[in-house]
């Protein structure tokens, strides 16, 4: 993707040592790669979806609708349903555009709020390995070649070792579904289910981290900064830090996609989000018992907001890690 | 470093990391809510009988002796009995007779994955920015967003069931009893679950490839008049094979993550199948085993990859693994 004159520009604005037209040189590689921006506004699309759920998603996605026959069997798209009140008399009609599942709920609706639970779980797995692995990582970079640093990343090597779906299974099968309760402790799901998909993507983190401090740390400011006494902290998190957040950005786009998978893969064998909550793998999981009878709206439409969501983080991903460094796939090599 | 050190110091790196494993398989047991015994048994059983199946099955002895006693039958390879999956059957035979299953399938998918990627990879960094470029880059992309779970559905529903297609849909007949069986059976889920790699794969080859055309023993190569396929097939794809044994070991040890899904979506009796039923029953004995067992296969799958992409590019040796 990297184009000779791309990275030629690149190193113009970094020879500047100016943020404000690195950021422009960010801006105008980012810009030039139309898949990028394709990504971009294709997540911040369904950021805004599932955050407005809602207003956006046209009802309820646990109400109940009847099919013209009275049941709540899966209906076709574009089949009118009838909406009963509680006291079970119709009292109108609605059309489900993208049909309905096998209790007579609008799949439109159950997709939408899908997409909610789905980008809150994959958000909360990427923040959660983000936070511990950025600063464990800022830590041994800092000390970067003592004990400190060596006994930090030799944890997250063996960390990193770890079969992560596999895990992740178990532990969730083991811990049950719906939150965990030990006496009074209450583990609710929801940080359950981050946390065990969460903990094996630290060491990504903290290894970018670690990388980009060590590469500052040799940067003249922060001697600067220490013969003018600033403490380590200070120095860590006002100076440093605040330069590597680039490259943490882009490696939690990345991690976006991956962990949208890991998700919807849990919620697919039944581990994740619990009905009658809504959630894109459960939906899918659900439609399995409908595959030979042809109902196909029930599995088509959740699985392709799902790989929309992994498509639109992927190509995002890719786009911001090549604008930030044009260099990549030489460094990679090296 | 010679090589022989780097090979300990990795090996060094395998007692930490299983350790570790062993710890959160063992402490699974104790993880559940109310213990294992409460959680196999129900709500509704007395509390007598708990505490009597816990003494019976040695829970009431301090975690230490447990994990000791544990730790020292899974290294005589004795699990125990299932208790809730299949009743009396020793867990090791249980997980033995899946085993073939899944890793046919872990193989005949990475087959698949290197058939497409490898060359895919090389006429995409070849021919660079023109139509055939972008087409195999779009393709992998999208390769890479389809969860293979989805795209095992979809087989089914277009293959199996709208061209009546009967393969792949289920059960598995060992391909020493009928080969030709076994292959159609296998035919579907192996496209579901082989493609993803192959995206992953394409796009590493890809990169490494273009990094190896751009090097300048390959330019003065096709300066002195070698031909350019002689070039590409012969030094520029054997080079940039290198970095790619890294995804093929890892992507090895994923393959297991890969199939436990797959297995579920095509109903294949693998250790995925079964994992997914002792989790369903609680039979911790099947759980901890089949955990036990999928984590040594990754961490010396990955063990072997680093060795070999070491041996293959001396130059690990020296920067260290970060």
């Amino acid at each position: 993707m990297a184009t000779d004159d791309a990275s030629a520009e690149y190193d113009a604005g970094q020879s500047l040592g100016d943020h404000r037209s690195q950021f422009e040189m960010f801006w105008r590689e980012f810009r030039r790669n139309t898949l990028s921006i394709v990504g971009g506004l294709l997540i911040v699309t369904m950021i805004l979806i599932a955050a407005l759920a809602p207003v956006v998603a046209p009802h309820d996605p646990v109400r109940q609708f009847d099919a013209p026959d009275g049941e709540h069997n899966p209906m076709p798209p574009g089949t009118e349903m009838t909406v009963k009140n509680s006291d079970g008399e119709a009292v109108g009609t609605m059309t489900a555009y993208l049909g309905t599942d096998n209790h007579g709920r609008d799949i439109l609706s159950r997709s939408i709020y899908g997409l909610r639970t789905l980008l809150t779980v994959s958000l909360g797995v990427v923040l959660f390995a983000m936070i511990i692995g950025v600063t464990a990582g800022a830590i041994a970079g800092y000390y970067g070649d003592t004990w400190i640093d060596e006994i930090i990343m030799r944890f997250m090597d063996v960390l990193f070792s770890f079969p992560s779906l596999i895990l992740a299974i178990a532990v969730l099968g083991v811990l049950g579904v719906g939150k965990t309760e030990y006496g009074d402790f209450v583990l609710p799901n929801l940080v359950k289910i981050i946390v065990v998909i969460g903990v094996v993507y630290i060491p990504s983190f903290a290894r970018v981290m670690r990388g980009s401090v060590l590469k500052e740390m040799e940067e003249d400011y922060v001697d600067a900064a220490k013969s003018l006494g600033a403490s380590d902290a200070h120095i860590l998190v006002k100076d440093v830090a605040v330069n590597t957040i680039p490259t943490v950005v882009v490696q939690g786009t990345l991690y976006m996609g991956t962990a949208v998978l890991a998700s919807a893969a849990l919620s697919f064998l039944g581990l994740g989000i619990q009905p009658p909550k809504a959630s894109l793998g459960l939906m899918l999981s659900n439609a399995r018992g409908y595959l030979y009878s042809g109902e196909w709206w029930f599995s088509v439409f959740p699985g392709v907001v799902i790989v929309f969501a992994i498509l639109g983080f992927n190509l995002l991903g890719d786009g911001l890690r090549d604008a930030l460094d044009p260099h990549h796939t030489e460094e990679a090599a090296e | 470093m010679s090589m022989a050190r780097y090979v300990l110091k990795r090996l060094l790196l395998v007692v930490p990391v299983l350790t570790g494993v062993s710890l959160v398989v063992f402490g699974l047991v104790h993880l559940s809510p109310g213990g294992p015994v409460r959680v196999m048994l129900g709500p509704l059983q007395s509390e007598e009988l708990v505490a009597q199946i816990r003494t019976e099955l040695g829970l009431d002895e301090p975690l230490y002796v447990q994990y000791a006693t544990w730790l020292w039958d899974a290294f005589h390879a004795d699990f125990g009995t299932s208790w809730t999956v299949q009743q009396g059957t020793p867990v090791l035979e249980l997980i033995a007779e899946r085993v073939p299953l899944t890793l046919e399938l872990s193989i005949l998918s990475m087959l698949l994955a290197l058939v497409i990627a490898i060359p895919t990879g090389i006429i995409s960094a070849v021919r660079q920015d023109e139509a055939a470029d972008h087409a195999a880059r779009i393709a992998a992309l999208t390769g890479i967003s389809v969860p293979n779970f989805w795209l095992g559905i979809i087989l089914i529903m277009v293959f199996a069931v709208q061209f009546s297609f009967s393969w792949g849909t289920g059960g598995w007949t060992p391909p020493w009893v009928d080969p030709v069986a076994n292959l159609q059976q296998l035919f579907l889920p192996t496209i579901a679950l082989g493609t993803a790699y192959s995206a992953l794969i394409m796009r590493m080859m890809r990169s490494e490839m273009l990094d190896t055309l751009n090097k300048d023993y390959i330019k003065t190569a096709r300066a002195m008049g070698i031909s350019t396929r002689e070039v590409i097939l012969k030094d520029a794809s054997k080079n940039a094979l290198i970095p790619v044994v890294t995804v093929i070991g890892v992507g090895l040890g994923n393959l297991m993550n890969g199939a436990i899904v797959t297995e579920t979506v095509f109903n294949l009796p693998g250790i995925g199948k079964l994992l997914i039923i002792a989790i369903d029953r609680r039979d911790f004995r099947v759980i901890q085993a089949l955990v036990l067992f999928v984590s040594i296969v990754f961490v010396f799958a990955n063990l072997a990859v680093d060795v070999l992409y070491a041996y293959l590019d001396p130059r690990i040796r020296y920067e260290g693994r970060d």
